[in-house]
């Protein structure tokens, strides 16, 4: 369901997209001729080792960063467009919540950038906050609650202008394995039920395996995609899928994958 | 359950108030009977440490122009600081925003900064003239600095990763200022507030000192020249309270509106 593929209409089309920028009077080639296809409704994994460019792939995608070369389209529209109609989603690896606002304030601060009426933007983010597992919770400060649960905030603040697509940045790295056991879970259930494309990246291949239908595994200097893993194991997926030999046998291939990247390197 | 916690947490509150207050005031108490004795007992001349009851009877004899000395005095330091801190606030953005502004007003700033309050007092007072107006310019030089200076720190403080969910969300730059910026260099705002409020009534005193007719200052000098020491005591005394008044109004104000802040946690 999650995974519906109409080739024709792809949610990402990246066409030799190249990143150049200068460090200390050094050409630094941070992408170089990325191709990349996300098919609508489905979710994508970027996974490579530090500088691969991974998360400036990411940036490109959010309208964070300007490619100096190729073309990028997020439902057929640049990502300048799709951000400015607030159809981007984005999560950060840390929650960046407002601390001076209650978690409900801070849920519902796109919109209330936005303009959307009080009414409106409340009803969505009491919404919200029960899709995260955050009810009871609206008037809590973001400092009186775990990491886990600041996470789950920013994922709803994410996800309150219902936008198209959900760019994740490393969302879980700072999190204890069992919170992010849980929250992978969560995401794979708001993956199911909302249909919405994501695009997470990520330094674990067993996180990229247990989520993704496909896993883009990126290698270094020059940043660049030199695998696509396709996982089209049966959804919905739980914590015991990672006990299947399928699994198994995708966590290697990545893994293979990675190591051929960093002796590259 | 929570009819158990209330009144539990009310006692505690007016048991951390006692844990505040209780240990100030029986050493006052106990430094009020030894001054009052020593006074007393080893004949201390008053010219040279007035006790504690001819200081009283001096605020009872002149009571009511001690008043009207430090309503002039607060309504001078409360103007200057009200100036000097607005002005200092519209600085501190400006820097905040312009690297280039920052740049090249802040080494003179510093500089002037340097500038001890009793040799630019008389000048000023030359420029503002011999009225009320040119002790609250004196004041308003002095409590200007350091909220210019934690303003733009503040404003510039914030978390970058913030600055990125606020750009996805396409809030614009007014947006980015009063809901973002601006509340998170409230921190920052107060302590230059805090600043301020002290200096304002250093810079009012310090005004009069170099000219005034009226004020606490005018009546320090007076009491001076004419060695009446228990007046002077007094206006001092009152100075100080006038500061310590000032500066709980400026923290009670930190309390209701930056309640969200770290540093505002109960310790220990």
């Amino acid at each position: 369901m999650g995974s519906t593929v109409v080739m024709d209409d792809p949610a990402v089309q990246v066409e030799k997209l190249t990143l150049i920028y200068e460090s200390n009077n050094q050409r630094v080639e941070a992408l170089h001729n990325v191709d990349l296809t996300v098919d609508k409704g489905s979710f994508v994994s970027l996974i490579g080792p530090s500088g691969c460019g991974k998360s400036t792939l990411l940036r490109v995608l959010g309208d964070l960063l300007t490619p100096t070369s190729g073309q990028v389209l997020i439902n057929r529209k640049t990502p300048r467009e799709e951000r400015l109609e607030r159809r981007i989603g984005f999560v950060f690896q840390e929650p960046a919540l407002l601390e001076w606002r209650s978690i409900l304030a801070n849920v519902m601060l796109p919109l209330e950038l936005r303009g959307t009426p009080r009414e409106e933007r409340e009803t969505r983010a009491h919404e919200l906050m029960k899709i995260v597992g955050l009810t009871g919770f609206e008037n809590a400060y973001p400092r009186q609650l775990s990491g886990g649960m600041r996470q789950r905030a920013a994922i709803a603040r994410a996800l309150s202008t219902r936008p198209d697509i959900l760019l994740m940045d490393e969302p879980f790295g700072a999190l204890d394995q069992i919170t992010r056991d849980r929250l992978n879970m969560e995401l794979l259930q708001i993956h199911e039920v909302t249909g919405i494309t994501v695009v997470l990246v990520t330094h674990s291949i067993r996180e990229a395996v247990l989520l993704s239908d496909r896993i883009m595994v990126m290698s270094p200097r020059p940043g660049r995609i030199s695998r696509i893993i396709t996982n089209d194991t049966p959804r919905p997926r739980t914590l015991e899928s990672r006990n299947s030999e399928a699994f198994d046998a995708l966590v290697r291939e990545g893994n293979r994958e990675l190591e051929k990247g960093c002796a590259d390197g | 359950m929570a009819d158990t916690v209330t009144p539990q947490n009310s006692r505690s509150t007016a048991k951390r108030v006692m844990d505040n207050v209780g240990p100030p005031l029986v050493v006052l108490t106990v430094m009020l009977i030894v001054w009052e004795a020593a006074c007393r007992w080893l004949d201390i001349a008053v010219y040279i440490l007035p006790a504690p009851s001819d200081v009283f009877s001096a605020f009872a004899k002149h009571g009511g122009t001690l008043l009207y000395h430090t309503g002039i005095t607060s309504m001078e330091a409360v103007s200057g600081f009200v100036i000097g801190s607005a002005l200092g606030a519209i600085l501190g953005t400006m820097f905040a925003y312009s690297r280039f502004l920052a740049r090249g007003f802040l080494p003179f700033i510093i500089a002037a900064n340097t500038i001890p309050v009793v040799a630019i007092a008389p000048i000023i007072i030359i420029w503002f003239g011999h009225g009320i107006t040119s002790k609250i310019a004196v004041t308003a030089f002095l409590s200007f600095f350091p909220l210019a200076l934690n303003m733009m720190k503040g404003l510039q403080s914030y978390d970058r990763v913030v600055m990125d969910v606020f750009y996805i969300a396409g809030a614009s730059p007014m947006q980015r200022f009063f809901k973002m910026r601006l509340p998170n260099a409230l921190p920052y705002v107060f302590v230059g507030l805090k600043l301020n409020v002290t200096f304002s009534v250093i810079g009012a005193i310090v005004a009069e000192f170099v000219q005034a007719d009226r004020g606490l200052g005018f009546v320090i000098m007076t009491a001076y020249r004419s060695m009446g020491m228990p007046r002077l005591w007094a206006a001092m005394l009152l100075s100080a309270l006038l500061g310590i008044v000032f500066f709980l109004i400026i923290a009670l104000l930190e309390r209701i509106f930056v309640p969200w802040h770290a540093s505002m946690d109960e310790r220990d």
